[in-house]
């Protein structure tokens, strides 16, 4: 008897006890995600600012509505999408926060002519879901799959098809919601000078509501990784990838180890195949498969790895090593979708560490200069002791659409990760490093991506974007009332 | 039977040395000064001071376990408030309470251990118990310290919190009749 009512109130306490703590934890978790809403900052952590407002638009109206409540109270106002940019250019203090995020419907595939219209808040990984079963893939996008195309198109990104210059090149139209709460079409017939002004100009003359887009066959590649010098690579690059229309896809990693520094280099290229070829899927079920959308795998492996090499140079030593195994191993000749090939692993790269943070840099560098470049930023990279993790390359073919162009000759773009203290001091040496490698890649005459932080100086500024004074002349001319506000604008317009 | 309390508080302390001594630096996260962690840490000390002795009593009359299993599943739902602190004064407050279930844990521990022991062998099982438990919360820091730099505090605080949870299930086992021994 006593047994018994013992055995019934352990279970009682049991159930009491899994049910409350069940119940807590849910609940912190909730709040940890949502706490301070208000307080809004990009993937990097830098510089968070606490907007006035949040505006989750899913409807036009809304949005219409939320510039003309803006207009009226006299309120700045910020447009965000997957806030990937690190300058604060998808936000501003005491304003109201367009989320963009919740903007995502996909409006209209047309497979005729290969163009897609979306709402602005769609992101890559969305329409390729979308467009894959019709067989079609994206032009031109960022090396992974997470942005918003409203965000792509307002830094003008690229990627790694080096047929292709920006995302420009493959934007058809847009409709544009003014300062004054109008709506109006944005082609390269209408409204023209928009076009330019709008694609890569970072949400300061209004927002993108809905954008179409050129689409391209989902082709089949097949890779390969190879060693080169680095020396060696403006020549290759010119001779077997630029104007080479079998090239699908094509970048290059430098080593970021301490013992290779910026010396190793391997390059992928990914080779389209037809149905002749024998590496071609042979039957439907094999086609099928090979065009199944991957997922990311082994995220907490990834992580793990990385954030050992985030600490340690004997990790990166091995990590690097590793990777050039698996590389040549497994990514030798295997065969691959574009749009497989398109949604690389990301996540992994997700950090948030309360002491340090991970940024990232590009530098546009014309083909000729890419070794002395390569050669100063080791320079730097060493004397300043900087934590660089990781260095891609892509070929990036001069363009003359849009009004802050990064290109205006065929360059080499290198994507820098860095990883550098939180603290003010950690900042502060990040901030005099970036001007070294700003001044070193303007001596060459290059250019820095503006989408990054705000390190570099007024004088760079100008002196890499000569247009740019013209640019927030513009601005100021269609939104006399300075509506549209960022801190990238805060930071150069003045 | 001594089992099932080296167990229970040997998982205990890994728990609690997985979160406490990051604790203090994501304080100063939070933003407090010297000043505020003395106080912060007197507060702690003073409220345990405070219920020592009533635990003591009490845990003569109706055994140790219960303080030990509201120390422990109390401690594990504080932890989940560890992420989502945002000021001083709240730290304050989970101080006293942590300072509390802290009086409930050492008394009841020193208390049932020595419950558990007797005369002649009592020293070299104290010594024994003691070893388990201080491995374990050595080891827990160093690992604490690991995970924190490869992944987040945040994760840290919910793990220490789960582990502090699972161990409450070890001290339900333990069987305070003295004359089943
Ligand atoms: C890990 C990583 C990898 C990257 N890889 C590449 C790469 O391969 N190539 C490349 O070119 N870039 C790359 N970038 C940079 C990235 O493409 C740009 O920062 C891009 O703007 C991010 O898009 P987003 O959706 O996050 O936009 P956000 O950062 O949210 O916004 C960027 C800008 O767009 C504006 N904006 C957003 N939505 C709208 C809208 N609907 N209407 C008007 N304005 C809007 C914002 O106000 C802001 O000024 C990378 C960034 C990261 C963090």
């Amino acid at each position: 008897m006593n047994w018994l009512k013992q055995n019934y109130n352990l279970k009682l306490i049991s159930l009491l006890a899994i049910v409350v703590y069940g119940a807590a934890f849910a609940l912190s978790i909730y709040i940890n995600q949502t706490e301070d809403k208000l307080l809004i900052h990009d993937v990097s952590r830098l510089f968070p600012d606490r907007v006035y407002e949040i505006v989750e638009g899913e409807e036009e109206a809304a949005l219409v509505e939320a510039v003309k409540a803006a207009k009226e109270n006299n309120l700045k106002i910020s447009i965000g999408g997957a806030r990937h940019s690190q300058g604060g250019h998808a936000f501003y203090q005491d304003s109201v926060f367009l989320d963009m995020s919740n903007y995502n419907k996909i409006l209209k595939l047309d497979e005729k002519e290969k163009t897609i219209k979306v709402q602005s808040g769609v992101t890559w990984e969305q329409i390729q879901d979308y467009i894959n079963p019709h067989g079609l893939a994206i032009k031109v996008m960022q090396s992974s799959n997470v942005f918003t195309v409203g965000g792509s198109l307002s830094s003008n990104v690229h990627g790694r098809d080096p047929q292709y210059g920006p995302l420009i090149e493959t934007v058809k139209s847009f409709r544009l919601l003014k300062a004054d709460g109008n709506v109006i079409n944005v082609s390269r017939n209408e409204n023209e000078e928009l076009f330019e002004l709008v694609i890569g100009g970072y949400g300061l003359f209004g927002v993108i509501l809905d954008v179409t887009l050129e689409l391209t066959d989902n082709e089949i590649y097949v890779s390969q990784t190879e060693k080169i010098n680095y020396k060696d690579y403006p020549e290759y690059i010119i001779k077997q990838i630029a104007n080479n229309d079998d090239v699908g896809l094509h970048f290059a990693r430098l080593a970021a180890t301490p013992d290779d520094l910026l010396n190793d280099m391997y390059m992928t290229t990914y080779r389209t195949i037809d149905k002749g070829d024998d590496r071609y899927p042979t039957n439907e079920d094999d086609y099928e498969e090979l065009v199944e959308l991957n997922e990311e795998q082994n995220v907490l492996r990834d992580k793990f790895f990385f954030g050992l090499s985030r600490k340690y140079d004997w990790a990166k030593n091995l990590v690097w090593d590793l990777q050039q195994k698996l590389y040549a191993e497994k990514e030798e000749g295997e065969v691959v979708s574009r749009n497989n090939a398109m949604r690389p692993p990301i996540e992994f790269l997700e950090y948030d560490s309360d002491k340090d943070t991970d940024i990232l840099q590009e530098y546009f560098i014309p083909v000729d200069h890419f070794e002395e470049f390569v050669d100063g930023l080791r320079k730097i990279v060493k004397e300043d002791d900087l934590n660089l993790m990781n260095v891609t390359v892509r070929y990036t073919p001069k363009h003359n659409e849009g009004y802050l162009t990064y290109a205006k000759e065929d360059t080499l773009a290198l994507v820098l990760l860095f990883n550098h203290e939180l603290s003010d001091e950690g900042i502060a040496h990040m901030k005099l490093s970036t001007q070294k490698i700003v001044n070193q890649a303007l001596e060459l005459n290059g250019r820095y991506y503006l989408t990054y932080q705000l390190f570099p100086s007024q004088d760079q500024i100008r002196k890499a974007y000569p247009k740019i004074e013209s640019f927030f002349k513009r601005k100021l001319e269609y939104d006399p009332n300075e509506r549209f506000m960022n801190n990238f604008y805060e930071r150069y317009a003045k | 039977m001594l089992k099932w309390i080296v167990i229970s508080q040997s998982l205990l302390l890994f728990g609690t040395g997985l979160v406490f001594p990051f604790y203090i630096i994501f304080l100063s996260e939070v933003g407090g000064n010297f000043s505020e962690f003395g106080i912060a840490y007197g507060i702690f000390t003073i409220s345990s001071a405070l219920v020592h002795h009533w635990v003591g009593r009490r845990s003569d009359k109706v055994g140790r376990k219960s303080f030990l299993l509201i120390n422990t599943w109390g401690s594990a739902l504080i932890y989940l408030t560890f992420p989502i602190i945002t000021s001083i004064g709240q730290v304050y407050i989970i101080q006293v309470l942590l300072g509390i279930l802290g009086a409930m844990q050492k008394t009841s521990e020193k208390a049932i251990v020595a419950d558990f022991t007797d005369g002649e062998s009592r020293g070299k099982k104290i010594g024994s118990y003691h070893f388990w438990v201080s491995l374990f919360s050595g080891f827990a820091v160093i690992v604490g310290g690991f995970l924190i730099d490869l992944l987040t505090v945040d994760i840290i605080f919910y793990f220490g919190s789960i582990i502090l949870f699972v161990s409450g299930w070890f001290i339900l086992f333990i069987n305070e009749s003295r004359d089943v021994n």
